[in-house]
């Protein structure tokens, strides 16, 4: 399929990052990250009796009512599923020329899946080392966590490369930044 | 992206190694940190936009040359197996592999 003549792909790049066919994956991969983190806040805060171990045992009751997982005031796999929720709406905001004419959403949606993946892999590195066990659906969720990560920040360089050239042209970053129709105008 | 593949793998034997391997406490520990962590890197960088990411495992790699004589393990076959792992995640970092996407300069165009 031949997307060159799309007038949203940013200068100098093959295809359009912010084109529906490049985010929804990452959509479809942040709702099925929701599901498994809310399941899991659900046997966290009680609600689920027993939770889905198919591997390791005990392991995933360890993991799911260690020290760790109330560090906070509220269940971490509950903080995990906020984070995607906030990865599904980043994701769906805005239009299929959004990483130039929506650069904020870009960015809080870049931002947005870099930390979950960061705290994944601490989490994924805590259960052995502090509990000596391990919890498949918290390894699920890591792995699509990192999933994540590529696919967004196509469009996150995109964008950052879009306020560079509106810097060049000696033109407002802010404006640009949120998106003022004027300031985009000015500037492909 | 198939060298970014096989550090996924080296990443995941890491993992289970301590499990069928006989590691001491403390090269246990440091295999169940370093492997997730070669994963981490390796995985993103499988796609071309983030395959820089690729070159942290140079640091893994290293680290796993060194971690059994600095943190003194117990048994020999560990030594060996994070040695030989540590050299093979560093080669396999080293490979960029094909690149057939342009993104307009890159992450480079950013600092130029």
């Amino acid at each position: 399929m031949n997307h060159n003549d799309d007038p949203q792909i940013p200068p100098d790049w093959s295809y359009n990052p912010s084109a529906w066919n490049q985010r929804i994956p990452i959509i479809v991969l942040a709702l099925g990250g929701m599901g498994i983190a809310t399941y899991l806040t659900l046997y966290q805060l009680r609600v689920l009796s027993s939770v889905w171990e198919p591997f390791f045992g005990d392991g995933s009751e360890k993991i799911l009512n260690s020290s760790v997982s109330r560090l906070l005031p509220i269940p971490d796999a509950a903080l995990g599923a906020i984070s995607y929720l906030v990865d599904v709406v980043s994701g769906i905001v805005g239009g299929t020329g959004r990483w130039r004419t929506m650069p904020w959403i870009v960015i809080v949606f870049g931002l947005a899946v870099g930390p979950l993946g960061v705290v994944s892999i601490v989490l994924v590195i805590l259960q052995p080392v502090l509990f000596d066990a391990w919890c498949t659906l918290c390894l699920s969720s890591a792995v699509i966590s990192l999933w994540m990560i590529g696919p967004a920040m196509d469009e996150m360089l995109a964008s950052l490369q879009y306020m560079k050239r509106v810097k060049k042209a000696n033109k407002s970053v802010w404006k640009a930044f949120w998106g003022n129709e004027k300031a985009i105008s000015q500037v492909h | 992206m198939w060298a970014q593949i096989i550090n996924v793998i080296l990443g995941l034997w890491l993992m289970v190694a301590p499990s069928v391997l006989s590691y001491d406490q403390t090269g246990s520990n440091n295999a169940h940190i370093i492997g997730p962590l070669v994963v981490t890197f390796a995985f993103v960088a499988c796609w071309e936009i983030t395959r820089p990411v690729r070159k942290v495992n140079f640091l893994s790699g290293a680290w796993l040359l060194a971690a059994p004589w600095l943190l003194g393990y117990s048994e020999t076959l560990p030594i060996l197996n994070d040695m030989v792992v540590g050299a093979l995640v560093i080669g396999f970092a080293w490979v960029e592999g094909k690149i057939t996407t342009s993104f307009g300069g890159g992450w480079k165009s950013l600092w130029t």
